[in-house]
């Protein structure tokens, strides 16, 4: 909900001559302090559930995160959302608790379980007080293992994710990010909202949620995470104890088929007519998580549309004015991800931030970033790193990307050396393959009467009905 | 002010809190107060800096300067000109940013432990001579604008919380929006700016979080270098609460373009320092916090009347509002579901919560708090808020304890002297066709890219 405060999102200097950045603390190149995870320890359940732990922090919390390769991406074709759809269900309802006894029982002792799924996996966190850490484990166990799936909480859940569909498209940003999603993938597996669609959550049953969970989701395909204060011989404990005997899923992760993006120029102009503002969605193919295009491409990423000072904020919104914010992003998963840029404007100011956005991203294309930017991305990049290792949570989701991704137990320790060893050379062949080298996916949400116009000669439009996207 | 029985008696620091707030500090002759706090766990520092000013300082006419000022300190200093601020801390390993509430305007800034002395010297430099010139400021003007038709004008819960305000408050400075009303912000002159400046931003009345992979006694040494020599200012003007007592229900209704009905309702509370605020954040969590609270369980679960319910309890210097905003189905019927919800705040008012909901609240409180310092940042803004809003940081570590003495006998009293009806105001969201049928059909977008 709105809240009275509001946050500096914008922050537009004068209009005046840049001049170059003087190097204010004259230093010896950085030698960044070591960033390390805490010792990990390995066990697995007789079940067959790998378990990693990591004890560390001074407050008494344990972070916990179970991530099952059963994302949206395995979903039955015509079933899109039943994984996160699944995921929800677990917690209300096992063989041997009650949905309000299963609320009452972590939210007693101030734990939280939250649930949801990606593209490629179905996760499930635990907060919870240290003390409470075995009996926690227990519940996520049941859950787990032995989910009931009620018909009455399964006819709820669906009334409000129906409900939650139609007030989605008040959100133009909501619209905007799924009809993108859908036209950038098309038929492939990652070509869906992770929610689904209300057309799709209409017809679930009971039996596709008993057998999504059968087949999808087992020991086999799953990793659970440990982090905080505990030590390692109860984790590896507790968990044989929560999850013995959990059986089913397969034996090793779906393989999915590689991406295959058909953007050349196309146009979706998403129309909501009562719209003052254009929602703008620019992307193309980008690579997959762990590619070793990685460390080049964040940094280049970081000079064309990071952080504050990207060349895209200082073009489009301190020099121009023509948005309040844009990034620009590459989204990896397993199989392929996506470089895109996301934006909004004025309704009359549409092609000119289109034109100015694609001329910006054809300049680093064609000729790359400077060293010196570089080296600013670097350090920027570098000296921020140590924040994604803050909390008991973050650690756990490092490490379970880093054995989900295959990414290599030294990610974190050689995070900060592979990317002050980029050079400038790699980021000028990064942005040369995915700065659009083909014309991406344009798409748009906005009154289409006033936008449309605006389009000629930018590639074939289609003009459809916010309403598509409930 | 009636205020609840005994609990300072109560008050002792936690044990926990008490050893992780190792907390070095010191006030300099200008009056800056600095708080450090060492934390070698990560090679990253926070740095907080607190202003006591916020809307609430705010006069008609000038609404919002608050918040367009919090932009203008991003605009160039006397060292570091236009765009050097972000550009030194982002080459240097750092980010930045700022919020302006009712109460406070507050800078942040996470860096690499090595960049501490560069960003002492970017902070300070702003606060000692910032550059106000009229381009700058007619350019943030506009995105400030900007930014209130993205945040206000074209979010529904941001129209309705503008009109509740103006319900709830009749006198009091909390009744305009922070970001300030449209004309206001076109009215704001350089003039107004730098007199907000001198006042305002003096180090007197600023407080300093340092907190993360520090050496607190040098860290102090160069504080005292980079600030020692800014001038204290003139001691603000104290804010004077002349708002009248309510009389009775007040009621607002709000017609926009939207699939469903919405209600945003609101009781006039407590100041953040009365006890009462305590017993409150412990009825706000037995109300929402979580799928068995009572108001998720009874009005989203049983009645199935709202798809989703928040009760949003801030503490305020001033006495401040207990809003609650539901949202609701394409067929629910507002009246139906307010009906609901007072019979629910009634049952609490006459019967309290069970003993066990009671623990269950303090538990959540607990953990909540604990999870809320597990990071430099954390820690440092919590510091500041404890500071801001109940008089010293310290009073945070006794939180825990003072939650764990509150009786069933305060919840009861507490809900029936604040949930009474002639406190309440209640704006309802009657939805309009879609279709630009006047100026309130701007379009519509969200803060996502806003960070």
């Amino acid at each position: 909900m709105a809240t009275r405060a509001t946050k500096k999102t914008v922050k537009k200097a004068a209009a005046k001559a840049v001049k170059a950045v003087k190097k204010v603390v004259s230093k010896a190149e950085p030698t960044p302090a070591a960033v390390t995870l805490p010792a990990l320890h390995e066990s697995t359940t007789s079940s067959g559930l790998k378990v990693l732990a990591a004890q560390r922090g001074v407050l008494p919390l344990v972070a916990v995160r179970l991530v099952i390769r059963a994302g949206s991406s395995v979903e039955p074709a015509d079933k899109h959302g039943l994984s996160d759809f699944t995921a929800r269900l677990m917690r209300r309802g096992t063989a041997r608790m009650s949905a309000d006894e299963i609320d009452e029982t972590i939210e007693f002792v101030g734990a939280s379980f939250s649930v949801g799924s990606s593209e490629d996996v179905l996760s499930l966190f635990v907060a919870t007080p240290a003390e409470h850490f075995p009996e926690m484990l227990s519940v996520l166990g049941q859950i787990v293992r032995e989910p009931s799936f009620p018909e009455r909480e399964l006819e709820l859940a669906r009334e409000r994710a129906l409900a939650g569909f139609v007030n989605d498209l008040d959100d133009p940003s909501v619209v905007a990010d799924r009809a993108f999603t859908r036209a950038l993938w098309g038929d492939h597996p990652y070509g869906h909202d992770v929610g689904g669609s209300a057309a799709h959550v209409r017809t679930f049953t009971r039996d596709d949620l008993v057998r999504f969970h059968r087949e999808r989701m087992g020991p086999k395909v799953s990793l659970l995470s440990v982090v905080g204060a505990v030590s390692p011989e109860v984790v590896a404990r507790e968990a044989e104890k929560a999850f013995a005997g959990w059986e089913g899923g397969p034996e090793t992760p779906m393989e999915l088929p590689p991406a295959d993006m058909k953007t050349s120029g196309r146009i979706i102009l998403v129309d909501k007519p009562e719209q003052t503002q254009t929602q703008v969605r620019i992307g193309g193919p980008g690579f997959r998580v762990g590619h070793p295009d990685y460390f080049p491409a964040a940094a280049m990423n970081n000079v064309l549309g990071g952080g504050f000072t990207s060349r895209l904020v200082n073009e489009i919104r301190v020099e121009r004015g023509l948005t309040y914010g844009i990034h620009s992003y590459f989204d990896m998963m397993n199989a392929g991800g996506v470089f895109g840029i996301s934006t909004f404007t004025q309704t009359d100011k549409t092609r000119e931030m289109i034109d100015v956005t694609l001329a910006e991203v054809a300049k680093v294309r064609e000729k790359g970033i400077t060293p010196a930017e570089l080296k600013k991305a670097q350090r920027y990049l570098a000296g921020l790193y140590p924040l994604r290792t803050e909390t008991n949570e973050s650690v756990a989701s490092v490490l379970s990307d880093i054995r989900v991704h295959g990414l290599g137990d030294d990610w974190v320790e050689k995070f900060r050396e592979r990317l002050m060893e980029v050079k400038p050379k790699q980021t000028v062949e990064v942005a040369a393959k995915y700065l659009f080298a083909q014309p991406p996916l344009i798409v748009l949400v906005g009154k289409a009467s006033e936008v449309k116009k605006q389009l000629t000669g930018l590639g074939p439009v289609t003009v459809v009905p916010a309403s598509d996207y409930e | 002010m009636p205020k609840a029985p005994a609990n300072s008696a109560v008050r002792k620091a936690d044990p926990v809190l008490q050893s992780l707030f190792d907390v070095q500090e010191a006030t300099l002759p200008n009056g800056l107060r600095v708080r450090l706090l060492a934390n070698h766990d990560t090679p990253v520092v926070s740095l907080y800096t607190f202003f006591q000013v916020g809307s609430r300082n705010e006069r008609p006419g000038i609404t919002g300067i608050s918040h367009l000022f919090e932009h203008m300190m991003f605009n160039g200093a006397k060292k570091y000109g236009p765009k050097k601020f972000d550009q030194v801390l982002e080459s240097n390993g750092g980010r930045s940013n700022a919020y302006t509430s009712t109460d406070m305007t507050v800078y942040y800034e996470d860096f690499a432990s090595d960049a501490l002395e560069t960003v002492l010297d970017l902070e300070s430099d702003r606060m000692r001579s910032l550059r106000i010139n009229d381009e700058a400021l007619e350019s943030e003007r506009q995105v400030v604008m900007e930014e209130r038709r993205v945040r206000v004008d074209n979010d529904i819960t941001g129209i309705m919380d503008e009109e509740l305000g103006t319900l709830i408050w009749k006198a009091h400075a909390y009744r305009w929006p922070v970001i300030g009303w449209e004309k206001d912000i076109e009215n704001i002159s350089r003039e107004d700016c730098e007199q907000y400046f001198r006042t305002y931003y003096a180090p007197n009345n600023a407080v300093l979080y340092i907190c993360g992979d520090i050496d607190p006694k040098k860290t102090l040494a160069l504080v005292r270098r980079y600030y020692g020599d800014i001038p204290k200012g003139p001691t603000p003007e104290p804010v004077l609460n002349a708002e009248p007592v309510q009389k009775g229900e007040r009621r607002a209704e709000v017609r926009h373009p939207a699939q469903s009905p919405a209600v945003m309702l609101a009781w006039q509370g407590p100041a953040g320092r009365d006890e009462d605020t305590l017993v409150l954040d412990i009825i706000q969590y037995a109300l929402t916090k979580g799928e068995g609270s009572r108001l998720v369980k009874k009005l989203v679960y049983e009645t199935q009347l709202a798809v989703s319910v928040m009760v949003d309890w801030g503490w305020r210097v001033d006495p401040g509002a207990i809003i609650v905003y539901l949202e609701l189905k394409q067929d629910s019927d507002p009246r139906k579901v307010e009906e609901a919800l007072y019979a629910e705040l009634a049952r609490v008012a006459a019967e309290g919560l069970t003993e066990r909901e009671l623990q269950k609240a303090k538990n959540n409180l607990r953990a909540d708090h604990l999870r809320e310092l597990a990071t430099n940042s954390g820690r440092a803004h919590a510091m500041g808020h404890y500071e801001a809003l109940l008089g010293s940081w310290r009073d945070g570590l006794t939180l825990p304890s003072v939650y764990a003495a509150i009786t069933n006998e305060q919840v009861k009293a507490v809900a029936a002297k604040y949930f009474a009806p002639e406190r309440r105001s209640v704006v309802t969201l009657i939805p309009a066709p879609g279709g630009a049928t006047d100026e309130a059909a701007d379009g519509a977008a969200d803060g996502k890219d806003a960070e």
